[in-house]
């Protein structure tokens, strides 16, 4: 498994104002085919599946097989290098939180 | 004008106020559950935690404890971050607070995390109140301002 893109490579990865068209249309219409974002531009299919490579290593991404069709969803972590301190510690704290919790009924069994 | 934001989390928890203590005093316990750390339940121990690096953050968080109340209140000073960053990574200089409160049954926990500034954490509070959405919406002035060379 490669490491965890950083802001770099999220910065790099949508730096392209036509991948980040793209991105932008999967994140509007929640899950939508290969098939369904060529239909609805003017961009290549070659094109637009070069494009749902990069943002899929960027992480930005996901996708679902259902037989010949491949879903794309955006993977709302994959923002999480832009998002700033509020938002990454609102998620931090959770987790963390969780793990006190989890820790505090182990110590019960010791 | 300088706005400051802050998080707060509240947990009941079925455990006494005095064991929630120990869980959020012992370095050993607090490594467990929180990070890597050389904490001491003292006022003016200045003490690190340590995370995982990301970006131009090296994934150390400087604290010093401010208020040590045992099974009441605990805050230390968390700053962290790298000046090189004007967005995301950009210096924090922030207190987390814990605040914990006997109740029937166990203790009421209450985790507040304060002093997220304005401007520079602009666009995460953009992208907070009206839900991610806004993460989109904003990508194309984000790119702009961080494709500028450092």
């Amino acid at each position: 498994m490669a490491a965890a893109p950083q802001l770099n490579d999220v910065m790099k990865t949508l730096a392209d104002p036509t991948r980040r068209a793209v991105f932008e249309r999967i994140a509007r219409e929640e899950e939508i085919t290969a098939g369904a974002l060529v239909a609805g531009t003017r961009v290549s299919q070659p094109a637009v599946s070069q494009h749902l490579r990069a943002l899929r290593e960027a992480g930005l991404v996901s996708e679902r097989r259902e037989g010949r069709h491949v879903h794309y969803r955006v993977r709302r972590q994959g923002l999480k290098p832009l998002v700033g301190w509020l938002e990454f510690y609102a998620e931090f704290w959770t987790e963390r939180l969780d793990k006190l919790e989890q820790l505090l009924s182990e110590m019960d069994r010791k | 004008m300088t706005a400051s934001r802050s998080i707060v989390i509240e947990r009941r928890l079925p455990h006494a106020p005095d064991k929630v203590w120990r869980a959020l005093t012992e370095d050993a316990l607090i490594a467990q559950w929180l990070m890597a750390n050389d904490f001491r339940p003292e006022v003016g121990h200045r003490f690190t935690f340590r995370a995982k690096p990301m970006g131009d953050w090296d994934g150390t968080v400087q604290c010093e404890v401010l208020a040590c109340e045992p099974n009441r209140l605990l805050r230390y000073s968390w700053t962290g971050g790298a000046a090189s960053n004007k967005k995301y990574g950009s210096v924090l200089d922030s207190t987390v607070t814990w605040t914990l409160m006997p109740v029937d049954g166990g203790t009421h926990l209450k985790m507040e995390h304060a002093g997220f500034r304005s401007p520079d954490n602009d666009f995460a509070y953009d992208a907070m109140s009206p839900g991610w959405g806004r993460i989109v919406k904003g990508l194309e002035r984000l790119v702009a301002a961080q494709a500028a060379p450092a």
